[in-house]
């Protein structure tokens, strides 16, 4: 093998690397080594003439391999291969070496800053000595795609997926499709009916030739890999034919089983058979196998005997179906943080405190009282109300450290919504500062403040407790310095946006990474916000972070856009950094077999074979092997070892 | 209360301890889990059920439907006003 003619690439990125980094000494340093034939540094070398540059000393120097010691590879990593199959010579020849994130945004000691930089760059340039030519592997893709979740956001992407004339499986966990929109009685900031915008659009995703719509289902296994995934979902049953069933009701009139009503936050009961709203989709009953007496005509079988459509089959039995698609959309949502986490405010368990989503079903037509706002313990109309704000949310100490970002929208919405319903009352709102960024949200709260009459006291309650009758509250207005006490007839509590049960359980599903708070994490906060860290899964809606409607069906919208773009190319094509096995070496023990997640080594005549399309290249099996037998290609263990001792030696 | 005002039905069981035979039907196939075998003997020398959790009963009858010695039967309980709530 002769002698490698590598090229040095130091960037300065303006100040970001410079001022930590002294970057002339990494480029010197750099030319000191053996197979490094050229070296440059440059103030922005992403830029179009940073970028032409590195083409041409390709050229002019013969170059055959490249080291761009600049940002993370997440970031430029691709622009630079670019680059390098511009100039003529194989791609996967230019690595990076990160002296940012990894080192200059980490110091501040310049001098030892730079000693860093020089060893990080050192030990990429070691390992480029060793990389090999390789050509990605190309895959064909499944024109096909997946979203999970059917609130609105998920609704808005599997439109606009299913628009474009691709086909999608939209999985929903609940009965109907809707998600938390469909609680909402009326939106800020033009108090348009929630059900009337959604409704319709529901009902296209029901009649969409393209869309094949899985409620109660839920994800729960995923393999393969973008432009490739094999995703396993169970179909619960739901004891009911959805096509047969006539929403006569007659079911619900027999059945003895009475719980409380979760699609309506527990304000109303109901039976073990039930639907969740009248706007359900698929419009249908289902039976709650939970608390159902035994699916057992000798038992109970009372559905079964008054429903003559005869829609009531208790042999259903849970279903497992398997679906191919080429991306997927999780759009799971969020849930509120619990009352019961809320000690000082009584725990969830004072009559009459409630949470922002039951004061909605309070106020829809549709909801519990018919869109009467009354009180749960004694329904009477409450004459005064004491809204708080920021509860849970921006109080790193104890609870969510962040903005839940829509509460003083919301508030201001249930501030004016209760004086429409009750004129004559009296609405406090208890707030830390206002938060109203957005198109006509500013000039909505203070509508509520002005025309409705409605007092916003600065400061945060200390206590709640009941009091003849009432919820006493007990707080401070720190305009006025003021202790503040209020006998309130009903006390709504606006609770943090936390990730829903369902994005959990999906994160692990799908092995997506999620931030600090529990959100689903995106690529990149700036570049890529509706891309999940894995290739071909994107985010959309409250489930990556606190938002409200308009940025939910915008960051949908930019999903469904990212899938159509991906699904529409021919093949797509695979880094090839994946495993190799040196056949002289393996012994066929079997234990990278065992180390692999993902189940892309067999045993075939007593020799490790690598399955080329599953392999990710994660390295495990190399790790585990005794023998050196298996690598991954261009992280060879023999590069790791020289990269290890680039960085130790002073 | 809740504001639709739906109310769980209760039944109160009512149990002839001197004619069960202690076949346990009724424990084993009680749907809410209401019944459990008394550790008392009866006068036949059998273990009979007793009522463990009298609130859970739904009036389903079922256990007065599978008796085989007609020793347990369940009355309507008058529906009350308390219903559920979480609060
Ligand atoms: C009290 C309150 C008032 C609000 N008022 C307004 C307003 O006036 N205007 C406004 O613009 N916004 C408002 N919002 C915000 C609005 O509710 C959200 O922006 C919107 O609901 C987010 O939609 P989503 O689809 O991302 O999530 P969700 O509505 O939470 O939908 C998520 C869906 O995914 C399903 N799911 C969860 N996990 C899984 C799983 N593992 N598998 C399959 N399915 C799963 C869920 O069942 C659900 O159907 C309000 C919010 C609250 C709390
Ligand atoms: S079989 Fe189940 S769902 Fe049907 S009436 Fe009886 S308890 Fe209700
Ligand atoms: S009785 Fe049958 S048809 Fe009528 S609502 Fe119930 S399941 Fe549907
Ligand atoms: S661990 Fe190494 S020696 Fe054992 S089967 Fe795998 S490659 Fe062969
Ligand atoms: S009536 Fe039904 S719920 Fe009540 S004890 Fe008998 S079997 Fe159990």
């Amino acid at each position: 093998m002769s002698k490698k003619r590598t090229g040095v690439f130091v960037c300065h990125c303006g100040t970001n690397i410079a001022a930590t980094v002294d970057v002339a000494k990494v480029a010197k340093e750099m030319a000191g080594e053996d197979t490094v034939a050229f070296t440059k540094e440059y103030v922005y070398m992403c830029s179009e003439p940073g970028q032409e540059s590195v083409v041409q000393a390709i050229k002019d120097n013969k170059l055959d391999s490249v080291v761009v010691t600049c940002c993370s590879p997440n970031l430029h990593e691709k622009t630079f291969r670019d680059n390098a199959t511009r100039a003529g010579i194989n791609n996967f020849t230019c690595e990076i070496a990160n002296i940012r994130e990894q080192c200059s945004w980490v110091h501040n000691d310049k001098a030892k800053g730079t000693e860093k930089a020089i060893k990080i760059s050192r030990s990429v340039v070691r390992r480029v000595n060793r990389n090999q030519p390789l050509d990605a592997i190309a895959v064909n893709v499944t024109r096909r795609a997946m979203v999970i979740g059917g609130g609105v956001a998920g609704i808005q992407a599997a439109l606009d997926i299913a628009n474009a004339g691709v086909e999608v499986v939209l999985v929903e966990k609940q009965a109907t499709i809707g998600g938390r929109m469909l609680q909402l009685s009326e939106t800020f900031p033009t108090l348009d009916c929630s059900q009337c915008v959604l409704s319709p659009k529901m009902v296209e995703v029901k009649r969409h030739p393209k869309i094949k719509l899985m409620t109660y289902s839920e994800v729960q296994e995923l393999t393969g890999s973008v432009g490739n995934f094999q995703v396993k979902a169970l179909k619960k049953p739901t004891f009911v034919d959805p096509d047969k069933c006539k929403l006569c009701d007659e079911c619900t009139a027999v059945c003895p089983v009475v719980v409380p009503n979760e699609y309506e936050l527990n304000l109303t009961a109901r039976r073990a058979i039930y639907i969740p709203y009248a706007q359900a989709i698929p419009a249908s009953f289902t039976l709650d196998e939970s608390v159902c007496l035994g699916l057992n005509p000798i038992v109970c079988g009372k559905c079964k005997d008054v429903c003559e459509a005869d829609a009531i089959n208790y042999d259903m039995r849970p279903e497992t179906v398997t679906e191919d698609v080429g991306a997927i959309v999780v759009a799971t949502g969020f849930d509120l943080y619990g009352q019961e986490n809320m000690g000082e405010l009584g725990g969830g368990k004072i009559e009459d405190v409630l949470d922002g989503l039951q004061f909605e079903r309070l106020c829809s037509a549709s909801g519990a009282t018919k869109g009467h706002i009354l009180r749960p313990s004694d329904h009477t109309e409450p004459k005064n109300v004491v809204f708080i704000q920021c509860v849970g949310s921006r109080d790193p100490a104890k609870h969510c450290a962040y903005c839940s970002k829509i509460c003083c929208m919301y508030t201001a919405k249930h501030a004016q919504l209760y004086k429409h319903h009750v004129p004559d009352g009296r609405a406090y709102v208890f707030y830390i500062d206002i938060r109203s960024g957005g198109k006509g949200y500013e000039e909505f709260v203070q509508r509520t403040m002005e025309d409705n009459d409605t007092l916003y006291l600065r400061g945060r309650v200390s206590r709640l407790y009941r009091h003849n009758g009432k919820v006493r509250v007990l707080g401070t207005d720190t305009l006025s310095g003021q202790n503040v006490e209020i006998d309130a007839d009903m006390v709504v509590l606006a609770l943090a946006m936390v990730p829903s049960k369902g994005t959990t359980e999906i994160a692990k599903v799908l092995k997506i990474g999620r931030d600090k708070d529990g959100f689903l994490a995106e690529a990149h906060p700036k570049l890529k916000p509706v891309e999940s860290v894995t290739a071909g899964i994107y985010l959309a809606g409250a489930a990556q972070a606190p938002k409200d409607i308009p940025e939910t069906v915008a960051q949908a919208g930019a999903a469904a856009a990212k899938v159509i773009a991906l699904l529409s190319q021919a093949t797509l094509s695979r880094p090839p950094l994946i495993a190799r096995v040196r056949r002289s070496h393996c012994t066929g023990c079997g234990m990278c077999v065992d180390a692999c997640p993902f189940i892309a080594i067999r045993l075939e005549n007593g020799k490790a074979v690598v399955n080329e399309a599953l392999c990710e290249g994660c390295g495990s099996c190399s790790a585990t092997c005794l023998r050196a037998a298996i690598d991954v290609k261009n992280v060879t263990q023999l590069q790791i070892y020289e990269m290890i001792e680039a960085c130790l030696a002073v | 209360m809740f504001f639709n005002d739906l109310k769980q039905t209760r039944g109160k069981i009512y149990i002839s301890n001197d004619w069960c035979k202690g076949c346990g039907f009724c424990v084993q196939f009680c749907p809410k889990g209401v019944l459990d075998t008394s550790p008392e003997y009866n006068a036949k020398g059998y273990h009979p059920p007793y009522v463990k959790n009298p609130d859970a009963c739904h009036d389903c009858m079922f256990c007065q439907m599978i008796c085989p010695e007609f020793s347990i039967y369940v009355i309507k309980e008058e529906a009350t006003n308390k219903g559920e709530t979480n609060k």
